[in-house]
């Protein structure tokens, strides 16, 4: 990587029309019903709405735009041109760049109020990432990139609200776990549909890294679509063009066009059940099947999703400056995302399925001490905001016994890792196997009374609504919960359902009823169901809406509203509700 | 210095001193104050003395009354625990802050006069309940009026011709605030051994109060929940007596908004109701003492006096001065080593602004633990307990007919006990910027 390619130029343009319009009011209500969705779009969405890459410009900004972690005076802006054929992701080939940026208040770019160059090349795979700064709070703002006289798609984007605002409400889609061998992106395409969202939230497993038939659709590892390449990615080229490839999905890029994202990375953008020093899915070594050094290995999926992705990294938009993901992001008073990395400090997992006692030895860490004391101060503060979210790979929520028939235990674990072979109540890969860890973040809630504070998590393709005790023994009687869990199940990643082979909603059922029976604090439980979720918080309370999909290998199945459970501000608590925001059921 | 007297919890009393109450008594008989008595029940009210004078003077004609309700100790979900309904819904149907905090040292006193001060302990002189009073070389409480070293937005809304009545049903709040209002209610006719009033007098007295001087502003410490509270040997589980008080304090509440209604007086209204701090509880197995520890430790022994705020410890130094800053570290050294002990802070860490009355270290507990000092058995053998970070979070809201008070809002704000001053001074039109309050008006 050269200089040049790295440092992007950027200057404020004057505006000279007035201030930014106000995103319209589909935020207010004021909308009408759309297909199967029944989800609320502007009645002027034909021209508010960013285009589909368009032929001209197919070749060049093939990768679509993305934008992600917004702040209230600044927005990260990547792309990925390709300026010649030879220039394809992982390639190494093509030449050095400059590529033009620009951020408007309207989509036709006649207010444009910052605009920079930056260089690209086949050192950081022609990826174009740029943090745009001097930006107003809380304001829609288009963006796009231009080479060699051609446009890229008009992606829109929102910046944060200032740090002392008070926002009426905040809504967010979530979505973890995206198998595109296992489906299409019809989540991301039910997201991309709604008008009503600040930003999206990715919980991890934003890619897979198996070759095709490793890991496809039901037992049988049907390939809905085959990967790229060919194979279980471990080089920096696999990585680079695996990134390729999601990117070219249609749905994921219409996602990543019209809102802000902010992610994390669980195990599958290296490997899977990946920790600080290996992971299940890596065979180190040079012999024979020899993956190489792990930690080779996983720089080289950094590297990749640090130029891919639109995430700054230790603090910034720059490429190779650290690896550091967490972090938080501030909404005014009412809400700060703290985006937790459970992967990158983690000791080994315990081995299943027996029950180790490991997994309650404080030695052991899902955090590592300084993202532990980083956490415990998200959330204690004194300036904090009201709502506390903690964008959390893996499920915290304990789960204890569950006296399942032993021909379903297996299934279960192949979905969740939820339940060793005997019947113990650990996974040992979320918080489960950390209980040390998970009791010195709940005893943190507990010793500060820190009230409001929602896990939403991923991972284990499946939907939860769970409270959070600190002694599930006691729950029962005393019902003290010290925050909430709400869990998106998969975009298109396996499920009960579809390990077993059996009609949705059946044998599944029986799993979830012996798991809700056994575990008082688990309010809700779906096995069986791809889709999203939609988070929207108010300073009253936090709701969580779950939006369900038909089938993976249809392009264009239907989207529909699940079940939505609500957390009263100041109760830890969840109650069902019985609508969800910002559409029809 | 002369030997200070052990102290235990909040509510001991020193033995040698005048207790408030008597101390209102002095004043009504020296004619300080006049004695009224009101009602059937023959409830007892002083009035400042010269008081129509400054009603003759001020511009009293504001038909707007402002209420300031403390559910002394009441856990914010608390009210929405199906156990205190009229609580519920009138914090529904007005503006609530669902952020709200007290701040520390998490305790009565010094959080109820950072609701009428709207400053921080270090400027108002009043950082906890118990303290060591240096000159007395001994623990006592912060109910000496002359404790509070700002003035209150009693005081400013009296200079300006308004009444103000306070109804207070412990001891050491009608001692700290004194005679500072126009009109103040004398338990004596039923002060219990407990030195506080339960709340069904309280609530009669305030609804005398009310219809005998009409106060345009009325402090109310409901005492009950916060005292069952303490006393609940089943707080940690089942909360038995907690339950029966917060059910029995919320229907008081809804008399005296029926009477507002009643009155007239509703549309014209602004209710502040709100927690001086919240609860937590221990069991006699979760108990920190550390007067032995600080005693084993060669520097400190015979050179530290403990007052005991129940969830906060506040250690003074009483050695020589130029050993204070290693006295300092070995305090905090020794208190964090200690099983229950949440963190041991240097008094002058910026964030407490507690000032020197709360001494050299402030040791909090961690949530289901309690502090018991001198001695762990006897100083301290109250199940519940607050002064610390558990026991930070309040409910607070905004409710009343008053056009200014917004209805069925939530707010992120963090509102704070230092808020409620700004706020009533906002309401009666009052100066209420950061020149006088560090608290911001929430209305």
């Amino acid at each position: 990587m050269t200089t040049s390619e790295t440092t992007p130029q950027s200057s404020p343009v004057p505006d000279s029309t007035g201030p930014a319009p106000r995103r319209r009011t589909v935020l207010a209500g004021g909308a009408v019903g759309v297909g199967a969705l029944g989800l609320r779009v502007g009645a002027d969405r034909a021209t508010a709405a960013p285009s589909r890459p368009a032929a001209r410009r197919a070749r060049v900004f093939r990768h679509g735009v993305a934008s992600g972690d917004p702040l209230p005076d600044a927005v990260v802006l990547w792309t990925r041109v390709t300026p010649t054929p030879g220039s394809t992701p992982g390639s190494g080939r093509g030449p050095s760049v400059e590529v033009v940026w620009e951020v408007a208040t309207d989509p036709r770019f006649r207010r444009v109020v910052r605009r920079g160059r930056v260089r690209t090349g086949p050192s950081r795979d022609h990826t174009v990432k740029v943090d745009a700064t001097g930006l107003r709070p809380a304001t829609d703002y288009y963006y796009r990139f231009r080479l060699d006289g051609q446009a890229s798609r008009t992606g829109r984007t929102r910046t944060a609200p200032a740090p002392q605002a008070s926002p009426d409400h905040l809504r967010f889609g979530v979505v973890s776990c995206a198998n595109l061998q296992a489906g299409f992106f019809s989540a991301y395409r039910g997201l991309a549909a709604r008008e009503d969202l600040h930003a999206i939230v990715h919980l991890g497993d934003y890619l897979y890294e198996y070759g095709p038939g490793e890991y496809g659709m039901g037992a049988d590892n049907v390939d809905v679509r085959r990967h790229v390449p060919d194979h279980e990615m471990v080089s920096l080229a696999d990585y680079r063009q695996r990134h390729a490839q999601y990117k070219q999905d249609p749905d994921l890029q219409d996602a990543h066009a019209r809102y802000a994202w902010i992610v994390t990375w669980d195990d599958h953008e290296v490997t899977n059940d990946q920790w600080r020093g290996g992971a299940e899915n890596h065979t180190p070594g040079t012999g024979e099947g020899g993956e190489g050094d792990y930690r080779r290995r996983r720089a080289r999926a950094h590297r990749a999703y640090d130029e891919w992705m639109p995430v700054r990294l230790d603090g910034t938009a720059a490429l190779g400056d650290g690896a550091r993901l967490f972090r938080r992001l501030r909404f005014g008073t009412l809400l700060e995302i703290s985006m937790l990395d459970l992967r990158t400090y983690r000791d080994q997992q315990v081995a299943t399925p027996a029950v180790d006692p490991a997994v309650s030895d404080p030695d052991r860490t899902i955090t590592g001490a300084r993202q532990m004391a980083w956490l415990k101060d998200s959330l204690s503060r004194d300036h904090r905001p009201q709502w506390k979210v903690v964008g959390n790979p893996v499920m915290i929520a304990p789960v204890t016994f569950a006296d399942l028939p032993d021909a379903l235990v297996q299934p279960v674990n192949d979905v969740t890792g939820l339940l060793p072979g005997d019947g113990a109540p650990y996974n040992v890969d979320q918080w489960d196997g950390y209980t040390a860890d998970r009791r010195e973040v709940l005893t943190h809630l507990d010793d500060h009374q820190v009230k409001d504070t929602v896990f939403l998590t991923g991972d284990i393709h499946s939907a939860w609504a769970c409270e959070l005790p600190l002694d599930t023994s006691t729950y029962p009687v005393v019902g003290d919960s010290l925050g909430v869990e709400f869990v998106c199940t998969s975009v298109t990643s396996n499920n009960l359902k579809d390990i077993t082979g059996t009609p949705p909603h059946t044998t599944s059922r029986l799993v979830e009823q012996a798991i809700l029976a056994n575990n008082r604090h688990i309010k809700y439980l779906d096995f069986d169901d791809h889709g999203f979720s939609v988070l929207d918080v108010t300073p009253a309370r936090a709701q969580m809406d779950w939006y369900v999909i038909g089938a993976r290998d249809d392009r264009d199945t239907a989207i529909t509203w699940s079940v939505s459970f609500a957390t009263a501000a100041g109760t830890s608590r969840i109650e069902q509700v019985d609508a969800p925001v910002g559409g029809d059921a | 210095m002369c030997t200070p007297t052990p102290r235990g919890h909040c509510d001991h009393h020193d033995s040698h001193e005048e207790r408030p109450f008597a101390r209102g008594l002095g004043e009504l008989r020296t004619g300080r104050r006049t004695a009224i008595t009101a009602g059937a029940a023959g409830l007892l009210f002083s009035t400042l003395a010269g008081t129509q004078v400054a009603r003759a003077a001020g511009g009293a004609d504001t038909r707007r009354r402002a209420y300031v309700l403390v559910v002394d100790g009441c856990r914010p979900e608390e009210i929405d625990s199906g156990l205190t309904p009229n609580l519920h819904a009138l914090r529904e149907g007005g503006l609530r802050f669902p952020r709200a905090s007290s701040m520390p040292v998490m305790e009565t006193i010094p959080n109820h006069v950072m609701m009428m001060t709207g400053q921080r302990p270090d400027r108002t002189g009043v950082p906890a309940n118990a303290i060591l009073d240096r000159e007395l070389g001994a623990i006592r409480d912060m109910d000496r009026a002359s404790d509070i070293k700002v003035p209150t937005v009693i005081e400013r809304l009296n200079r300006r011709g308004l009444r103000t009545g306070t109804v207070l049903s412990k001891e050491y709040l009608y001692g700290v605030f004194g005679e500072r209002a126009t009109h103040r209610w004398e338990p004596m006719p039923i002060v219990p051994v407990a030195g506080y009033a339960p709340d069904v007098f309280t609530m009669q007295a305030t609804l005398a109060m009310l219809e005998e001087f009409d106060p345009h502003l009325v402090f109310v410490n409901l005492g009950d929940i916060d005292r069952f509270g303490h006393s609940d040997l089943t707080g940690t589980t089942l909360q038995l007596a907690r339950r029966t008080a917060l059910a029995a304090t919320d229907a008081l509440v809804v008399r005296f908004v029926e009477e507002l209604k009643s009155s007239g007086r509703w549309e014209h209204s602004m209710l502040v109701v709100l927690a001086d701090h919240s609860m937590d509880w221990s069991l006699p197995t979760q108990v920190v003492s550390l007067q032995a520890p600080l005693e084993a430790d060669p520097l400190l022994a015979g050179n530290v006096v403990i007052a005991d705020n129940g969830g906060a410890d506040l250690v003074y130094w009483t050695g020589p001065s130029s050993r204070r800053a290693e006295a300092v570290r070995r305090i905090r050294a020794i208190a964090e080593e200690t099983e229950g002990v949440l963190r041991a802070w240097d008094r002058r860490a910026e964030w407490l602004r507690l000032g020197p009355e709360a001494g050299d270290v402030v040791v909090f507990c961690r949530a289901g633990w309690r502090f018991s000092d001198p001695d762990p058995l006897t100083s301290n053998p109250i199940p519940g307990n607050h002064g610390h970070p558990a026991t930070r979070a309040i409910p607070f809201f905004l409710a009343g007919g008053h056009p200014r008070v917004p209805r069925g809002k939530a707010s992120s704000a963090h509102a704070r006990t230092l808020d409620v001053a700004p706020t009533v001074a906002s309401f009666f039109g009052l100066p209420s910027g950061a020149a006088l309050y560090e608290g911001r008006a929430r209305i």
